[in-house]
C-alpha cells in the first residue's frame, strides 16, 4: 500500500517537474505580453524531434555510446532548435498583432501550434508514428527500500526531477538579479512606460520567448530519454498540462509554474490510481482540475486577484 | 435641439434626495482612495464633483454604479439602497458615461442607444428567434425612442454611422445618448467635455441643461472650472479622497480652501485663472488617465 | 509621391503613399507605356493559351488540355484552362482598348487569374514531368505556353498599375422592383451553376483523373480572377446593395437555388455527400458564430456539442449498440438531441459567470477534451468507445428511406439527394435563427458584451446569463446537426470529434467572416469542399489550415465576408433619405400613434 503510494509520488514527481519546466515558458510569455502561447508545447516537441535528428544524423559513433557526452550535446541541440522556432514564431506570427483585438494572437498560436505539428509530421523522416527516441543516460532504477516493498525511481526521472529544478532556480535568479530580468518584470508590469525609460521592449519579448522556449527544449530532451519514444501528439498534452500549471500556480509567477507543474503530476498519478476509472481517466482529472481552478480560484496559488477596469 | 417626445420615468419624491451617498469608504489595499464621502443629490439638480487628478472622482462615480463595492458606506437611490452590480443600478435609474469613451465601436450610432434600451426592453428569447408581431412592436417602439434620443443630442444624421467613424465630440454626445436610452432618474457624466473646443463645451452645456429640463438630476464631473461654476447648482470639491468642500458655485469659487487645495497657487492668481477662459486641465485625456485604471 | 500623366490622358489621382520603392519607380517610368503593355499582355495571354503547354506525354497520362496546335485543327474544341485564358486575353485586349470605368482595377483582376492559371498548371506539369524540361524544352520539342501566359500576366499586371488604379466606382441605378428581382434571379442562377462548375470541375479525384487537384484550381484561379474583376467593376457591390433592398426575396431564391443544386452537373451521389457533409458543419459553424462572432467568447471545445448531439440521437435511434432500446421518430431526436446539447452548451458555458477572456477559451478546451476522453472510454455505455454506435438506421418518411435514389416528375435524382434536401432546409433554419437572434435585444447585448463587457455591463446588461444564452443557443444548433449526422454517416464515433475538427471549425467561422452567416457557410465550405478536392495533399490539410489561420489574422481579421455595417456603409447613398410615407417611416409612425 504505501509502496504503491510512494510510486506514486515517485511518478508524479517526475511527471510534474517536467510539466513545470514547460509551464515556466508559458508564464513568463503570458506575464510579459498576456498571450496564451498555445503553439509552447510544440516548441517543446520540436526541441525532442531536434535532438532526435541531431543523435540520428549528426552525431558520429563513438558520442552516440557514451551517455555523458551524448546527453549534454542533445540538450544543447535540443534547446537550441526550440529557440530558433519560437524566435521565429514571435517574429512573423505573434509580432505584427500586437495591439490587434485579443483573440487574434490566441487564433493565431492555434494556428502555428496546428502547422508545427504538421510540419514535423509532413516532413521529419518516419514521424507519422511514434519514435524510438535513443536512452542516452544510465538506465534502470534505484529501489529504494520502504516499509512492505520497494519504490522504484528510474535514473532518467531522478535526472528530470533534478534538472528541472535546478533550471528552474537558474532561471528565477536570473530575472530576479540581473539588468535583463529587471526589464523584463518592467515590461511585464507596464510595456509602455518601460518603452518610455529605454528598454528595448522588442528585444525583451525575443528574449523571454528564447528562454522559455530553450527550457521547452531541454524538457523535451529528457522526455525523450525518459520515454524511449517521442511522438508527434506530445506537445499538444504536455503542452495543455504545462498550461493548467501555470494557471494553477498563479500565471506570471515563475515558482507558482512550478509548483503548479507537481501537483499537476501528482493529481494525474494518484488519479490514475484511485480514482474511478483507473488511467483511463487521470487526464479527465486533471482538466477538472484546470476547470475548478479557473473558475474558483483564477489567479492560482500566488497570483494576485486582478481588479475590474472601469 | 428637440425634446424627447416620451419623457423618461422620472420618480416623483416628495422632496427626498433622489441619490443619496453616506459615509462612502473606498479602501484598496493600503491606499485610501474615498474616505466618509457623504452628499444628497436633489431632483431637478445638478452636481459638479472637482477635484485634483486622483482625487477619487472616478473611484466615487464606480461606487455609485455598483461597479465597486464600497469598503463602508451606503449608496442610495430614492431612500432604496442600491445592489452591488452595475446592471442592476442601471436598471434601477443611474446611466453613467466614461471619462474615456466607451461605446461599442463597431456597432452603430443607433444600435449603441438601442443597447441602452436594453432594460427597458422586454423580448423573451422565444419571441426574438420567432420575430412575432409582438417582438416587431417592441423592437419599432425601441427605434423609435433611439431616434428621439439621437435627434436630442444632435446625432439624428448619424444614426447608421458605425460609433468608431464619428468625430470625438459626437463620440462623447453618442455615449450621453445612450446612457440616457436606460431611462435614468440620475445622470453620471465623467468629464463630458475633455478634450472639445470652446464651441462645443458650450452645446454640452446646453444638452446638460436640457437634461435637466427633462427631470432627470445629473452629476458632473469636470476639470474645466469654469464650466462647472457656470452649470451646476452645487459643487462638491473632492480632495485626496476626502470631501473638501460643498456649496454652490459662488461658495465653492470664493472658499479659500479650495483655492489652495485645489489649485495650490495664491488667490489672486487664481482669480484670475478661474475667470479666464483657460481650464486648469492642461492635458486632456493623458495626465488623468491614471485615474481610470484601479 | 505624385507621377505625371502621359498627355491627353485624364489625370490619374494618387493619394500619398510611402517614399517610392523600387517597384514604385519601375511603375512610375512605364506610365506612358500603359496602353501597350496591356494590350502586349492580353495579345500574349491568347499566344500562351494556343501554344504547347508539356513537352511530352506524362507518366500519369496526358495532362488535361495539353494544348497543342489542334486549335486551328479543332477551332471549337479547345477546353479547361486554356479556353478560360482565351476569354481572359480577349478581355484584356478590349479594356487596353476601350475606356470602362476603373479598368484598372479590372485589369488587376484578370492579371492575377492569368497568372495564377499559369502557375497551377506550370507547376503541376514541372513537377510531374520532372522538371523545367517539361515546360520548356526537351528533345527538340517546345512547349512555353505557362512561361509566355506567366508573363503575359505579369504584363498586364504593370500595364494596370502603370495607367494607374482608379477608385472602384459606386452605381446608384434604380429600376423597378420586378426588373431588380429579375436581375437577382440571373444573378443568383448564374451563381449556382457556378458553385456546380466548382464542385465538378476537376471531376471527384482518385483513380480516375489523375490531375482532378491540378483542374480544380486552375479553374479557382480563374474564377479568382473573374470575381476579382466583377468586384473591381463595382457590380457585386450594386447587386448587394439590391439584394438588401430586396432581403426576402433573396433568401426565397437562394433557397430555391440550393434546393436546385442535385438538377445541375453536381447532381449525382458523390457530390450529395459531399454537400451534405458541409451542410452539417455548416449549420454547426452557425451555431459557433454565435458564440464566437456575435458574444466574442472564443470556444475551442465547440465540437463536443456536434458529437453529444450525434450521440444522443444515435442512443435513440433503435441502432444495436445503442444503450436505449427505443426508436423515436427522426424529428423528436433531433429536437431532444438538441435540447440536451443546449443544456451542456449552458453547463459549458457556466464558467463565463467568473472566468473572462483567454481563460474561458482554455476552459472551453479543457470540456472539449474530457469530452472525448470520456467518450473515449465509453462512459456509461453511451459511446461505444472504440466501437463507436454502428448500425445508426436511415431517416424514412412515408415509407421511403432517405438514402434511396427517387425520381420526382420523371427526373431520376440522386442517391443522397433526400438527405441534401434535408440538409438544405435545416442550415436555412439555422441560418434564420441566427440572423433572428443577430437582430433582437438579446443578439445585441451579445455584440456589446463583445465590443466592450464592462460598458455592457454599465447599460444594464446582466452578462452572466446572456453570455451563458449564446453558449446555450450555440450548442442547441450544434445539437440538431449533430442528430442530422448520426443519421448521415450511419455511425458515430468519438473520433469525429476531436480538438482539430473544434479548430477546423473556428477557422471556418474566422475564414467566412466573424458574425456573418454568408461567411460560417462560405467558410465551412471552403474548409471541407478543398480536402475533397485536394486529395493528393490530404496529408498536409491540417498544415493548410494551420497556416491559413496565421495568413487570415495578419492580413484579413475580419474574414472574406465583411459584417454587414461594411456593407450598408457602401450601399448608403447620401441623398437617400427615406421618403415621408417609406416604409420605415410608416411602421414607426403607427407604433408611436
Amino acid at each position: 500500500m504505501l509502496a504503491t503510494f510512494l510510486s506514486q509520488i515517485v511518478n508524479g514527481l517526475i511527471l510534474g517537474s517536467l510539466i513545470g519546466l514547460i509551464a515556466l515558458g508559458y508564464t513568463m510569455v503570458y506575464g510579459i505580453i498576456q498571450l496564451i502561447n498555445f503553439a509552447h508545447g510544440e516548441v517543446f516537441m520540436v526541441g525532442a524531434y531536434g535532438g532526435l535528428f541531431m543523435f540520428t544524423y549528426l552525431l558520429p559513433t563513438f558520442i552516440q555510446r557514451q551517455w555523458y557526452l551524448a546527453l549534454p550535446l542533445l540538450l544543447v541541440g535540443g534547446a537550441a532548435v526550440s529557440t530558433v522556432v519560437a524566435v521565429l514564431m514571435e517574429r512573423f506570427a505573434y509580432r505584427p498583432l500586437r495591439g490587434a483585438p485579443r483573440l487574434a494572437p490566441l487564433i493565431t498560436a492555434l494556428g502555428v501550434s496546428v502547422a508545427l505539428q504538421e510540419l514535423v509530421r509532413n516532413f521529419y523522416p518516419g514521424a507519422t508514428a511514434a519514435l524510438p527516441f535513443p536512452r542516452v543516460f544510465v538506465q534502470g532504477t534505484w529501489e529504494i527500500p520502504v516499509p512492505g516493498g520497494t519504490v522504484p525511481l528510474r535514473w532518467t526521472g531522478l535526472l528530470i526531477i533534478v534538472l528541472s529544478l535546478v533550471l528552474a532556480a537558474v532561471l528565477t535568479a536570473y530575472v530576479n538579479g540581473t539588468r535583463m530580468g529587471r526589464a523584463m518584470r518592467a515590461v511585464s508590469q507596464d510595456s509602455d512606460t518601460a518603452r518610455l525609460m529605454g528598454v528595448d521592449t522588442d528585444r525583451v519579448i525575443v528574449l523571454t520567448f528564447a528562454l522559455g522556449a530553450a527550457l521547452a527544449g531541454v524538457g523535451g530532451i529528457m522526455y525523450g530519454t525518459d520515454l524511449g519514444f517521442v511522438n508527434i501528439d506530445m506537445g499538444f498534452q504536455n503542452g495543455i498540462f504545462a498550461f493548467t500549471a501555470a494557471v494553477l500556480g498563479g500565471i506570471g509567477n515563475l515558482r507558482g509554474a512550478v509548483v503548479g507543474g507537481i501537483v499537476i503530476g501528482l493529481v494525474k498519478a494518484l488519479g490514475g490510481q484511485y480514482l474511478p476509472g483507473g488511467t483511463a481517466y487521470d487526464y479527465v482529472w486533471i482538466f477538472v482540475v484546470l476547470i475548478a481552478v479557473l473558475v474558483f480560484r483564477p489567479q492560482g496559488f500566488f497570483g494576485e486577484s486582478e481588479r475590474v477596469r472601469a | 435641439m428637440s425634446a424627447p417626445s416620451a419623457a423618461p420615468e422620472a420618480g416623483r419624491t416628495g422632496g427626498g434626495p433622489i441619490l443619496a451617498a453616506a459615509g462612502v469608504t473606498m479602501q484598496f489595499g493600503g491606499l485610501r482612495a474615498l474616505g466618509d464621502v457623504s452628499f444628497d443629490l436633489m431632483e431637478g439638480q445638478i452636481i459638479g464633483l472637482i477635484g485634483p487628478n486622483g482625487a477619487g472622482k472616478t473611484t466615487l462615480f464606480n461606487c455609485l454604479t455598483g461597479l465597486y463595492a464600497p469598503t463602508s458606506g451606503s449608496v442610495s437611490l430614492r431612500g432604496e439602497r442600491l445592489p452591488q452590480d452595475p446592471a442592476l443600478v442601471t436598471e434601477k435609474g443611474i446611466a453613467r458615461t466614461f471619462q474615456n469613451i466607451r461605446l461599442f465601436p463597431s456597432m452603430t450610432a443607433e444600435e449603441n442607444v438601442l443597447v441602452g434600451r436594453h432594460v427597458r426592453m422586454k423580448q423573451s428569447p422565444l419571441s426574438s428567434l420567432l420575430h412575432g408581431p409582438k417582438f416587431k412592436r417592441s423592437e419599432a417602439a425601441a427605434r423609435v425612442r433611439s431616434g428621439e434620443l439621437l435627434n436630442f443630442v444632435g446625432l439624428g444624421r448619424f444614426s447608421d454611422e458605425l460609433a468608431r467613424n464619428l468625430p470625438y465630440g459626437d463620440q462623447r454626445r453618442l455615449e450621453i445618448a445612450r446612457a440616457l436610452a436606460t431611462d435614468p432618474s440620475v445622470l453620471l457624466l465623467d468629464e463630458p467635455t475633455a478634450g472639445m473646443n470652446a464651441q462645443e463645451t458650450e452645446a454640452t452645456r446646453q444638452l446638460i441643461f436640457a437634461i435637466r429640463d427633462l427631470g432627470i438630476s445629473v452629476v458632473v464631473i469636470e476639470h474645466d472650472t469654469k464650466f462647472i461654476f457656470t452649470l451646476c447648482d452645487r459643487v462638491l470639491v473632492l480632495v485626496q479622497g476626502e470631501l473638501l468642500v460643498e456649496g454652490g458655485p459662488d461658495e465653492v469659487r470664493g472658499d479659500p480652501r479650495v483655492v489652495e487645495a485645489y489649485l495650490g497657487a495664491p488667490p489672486e492668481e487664481v482669480e484670475a485663472r478661474l475667470y479666464s477662459s483657460a481650464a486648469v486641465d492642461e492635458s486632456p485625456g493623458g495626465a488623468h488617465r491614471k485615474e481610470d485604471g484601479p | 509621391m505624385t507621377t505625371t500623366s502621359p498627355a491627353g490622358a485624364p489625370p490619374a489621382p494618387r493619394p500619398a503613399g510611402p517614399p517610392p520603392g523600387r517597384t514604385a519607380r519601375l511603375i512610375a517610368a512605364l506610365g506612358p507605356h500603359a496602353t501597350v503593355l496591356r494590350g502586349a499582355g492580353g495579345l500574349l495571354t491568347l499566344i500562351g493559351a494556343l501554344l504547347p503547354w508539356a513537352t511530352f506525354v506524362l507518366n500519369k497520362g496526358p495532362y488535361p488540355d495539353k494544348a497543342t496546335l489542334q486549335y486551328f485543327v479543332a477551332p471549337f474544341g479547345v477546353t479547361g484552362f486554356r479556353w478560360q485564358l482565351l476569354l481572359f486575353g480577349i478581355a484584356a485586349l478590349v479594356l487596353a482598348l476601350a475606356p470602362v470605368p476603373a479598368r484598372g482595377r479590372l485589369l488587376r483582376g484578370l492579371a492575377w487569374g492569368i497568372i495564377g492559371i499559369a502557375v497551377v498548371n506550370g507547376l503541376f506539369i514541372t513537377v510531374e514531368g520532372g522538371g523545367l524540361g517539361a515546360i520548356t524544352v526537351t528533345d527538340g520539342s517546345v512547349a512555353c505556353g505557362a512561361v509566355v501566359t506567366l508573363l503575359a500576366g505579369v504584363l498586364v499586371e504593370l500595364g494596370a498599375r502603370a495607367g494607374g488604379i482608379e477608385p472602384r466606382p459606386v452605381w446608384t441605378w434604380r429600376f423597378g422592383p420586378w426588373v431588380e428581382r429579375a436581375v437577382l434571379v440571373v444573378v443568383y442562377v448564374l451563381m449556382l451553376f457556378v458553385v456546380a462548375a466548382t464542385l465538378t470541375s476537376g471531376g471527384t479525384g482518385g483513380a480516375a483523373n489523375r490531375y482532378s487537384g491540378a483542374v480544380f484550381l486552375s479553374f479557382l484561379a480563374a474564377l479568382g480572377g473573374a470575381f476579382a474583376a466583377l468586384h473591381a467593376s463595382g457590380l457585386m457591390t450594386w447587386v448587394a446593395t439590391v439584394a438588401e433592398r430586396h432581403r426576402v426575396f433573396s433568401v426565397l431564391v437562394l433557397l430555391a437555388m440550393a434546393l436546385a443544386l442535385p438538377l445541375t452537373a453536381a447532381g449525382n451521389e458523390y457530390w450529395m455527400t459531399v454537400a451534405a457533409n458541409i451542410g452539417v458543419y455548416a449549420a454547426t459553424a452557425i451555431g459557433l458564430n454565435i458564440v464566437v462572432g456575435l458574444a466574442g467568447l472564443l470556444d475551442l471545445g465547440y465540437v463536443a456539442f456536434l458529437g453529444i448531439g450525434a450521440f444522443v440521437a444515435a442512443n435513440l435511434s433503435g441502432a444495436a449498440a445503442a444503450k436505449f432500446d427505443v426508436h423515436l421518430p427522426f424529428a423528436l431526436v433531433m429536437v431532444i438531441s438538441a435540447v440536451i446539447a443546449g443544456m451542456f452548451g449552458a453547463v459549458v458555458g457556466s464558467p463565463t459567470l467568473r472566468v473572462r477572456g483567454d481563460y474561458l477559451a482554455i476552459v472551453t478546451l479543457a470540456f472539449g477534451e474530457i469530452f472525448v476522453r470520456t467518450a473515449q472510454n465509453n462512459i456509461f455505455g453511451l459511446t461505444g468507445g472504440s466501437n463507436a454506435i454502428p448500425g445508426i438506421p436511415q431517416v424514412e418518411l412515408f415509407g421511403t428511406r432517405f438514402s434511396d435514389r427517387i425520381a420526382v416528375a420523371g427526373i431520376q435524382l440522386p442517391a443522397g439527394v433526400l438527405y441534401y434536401l434535408l440538409i438544405v432546409f435545416l442550415v436555412a433554419i439555422v441560418m434564420l435563427v441566427f440572423s433572428h437572434l443577430k437582430e433582437s435585444r438579446l443578439g445585441r447585448a451579445w455584440i456589446a458584451i463583445r465590443e466592450d463587457e464592462d460598458a455592457a455591463r454599465a447599460m444594464g446588461i446582466r452578462t452572466g446569463p446572456i453570455k451563458i444564452m449564446a453558449f446555450l443557443c450555440g450548442a442547441t444548433l450544434a445539437g440538431f446537426a449533430g442528430a442530422f449526422f448520426a443519421h448521415k454517416t450511419g455511425t458515430v464515433s468519438y473520433e469525429s470529434f476531436r480538438f482539430t475538427e473544434s479548430v477546423t471549425l473556428i477557422a471556418a467561422v474566422i475564414l467566412g467572416g466573424m458574425g456573418t452567416v454568408p461567411g460560417a457557410v462560405l467558410g465551412a465550405s471552403l474548409l471541407f469542399v478543398l480536402p475533397e478536392k485536394l486529395r493528393e495533399f490530404a496529408d498536409y490539410r491540417l498544415l493548410l489550415f494551420g497556416l491559413a489561420l496565421i495568413l487570415i489574422m495578419r492580413f484579413r481579421p475580419q474574414g472574406l465576408v465583411p459584417d454587414r455595417h461594411r456593407r450598408a456603409e457602401l450601399a448608403r447613398d447620401p441623398a437617400d433619405e427615406p421618403p415621408p410615407g417609406g416604409s420605415t417611416a410608416g411602421s414607426r409612425a403607427e407604433v408611436a400613434a
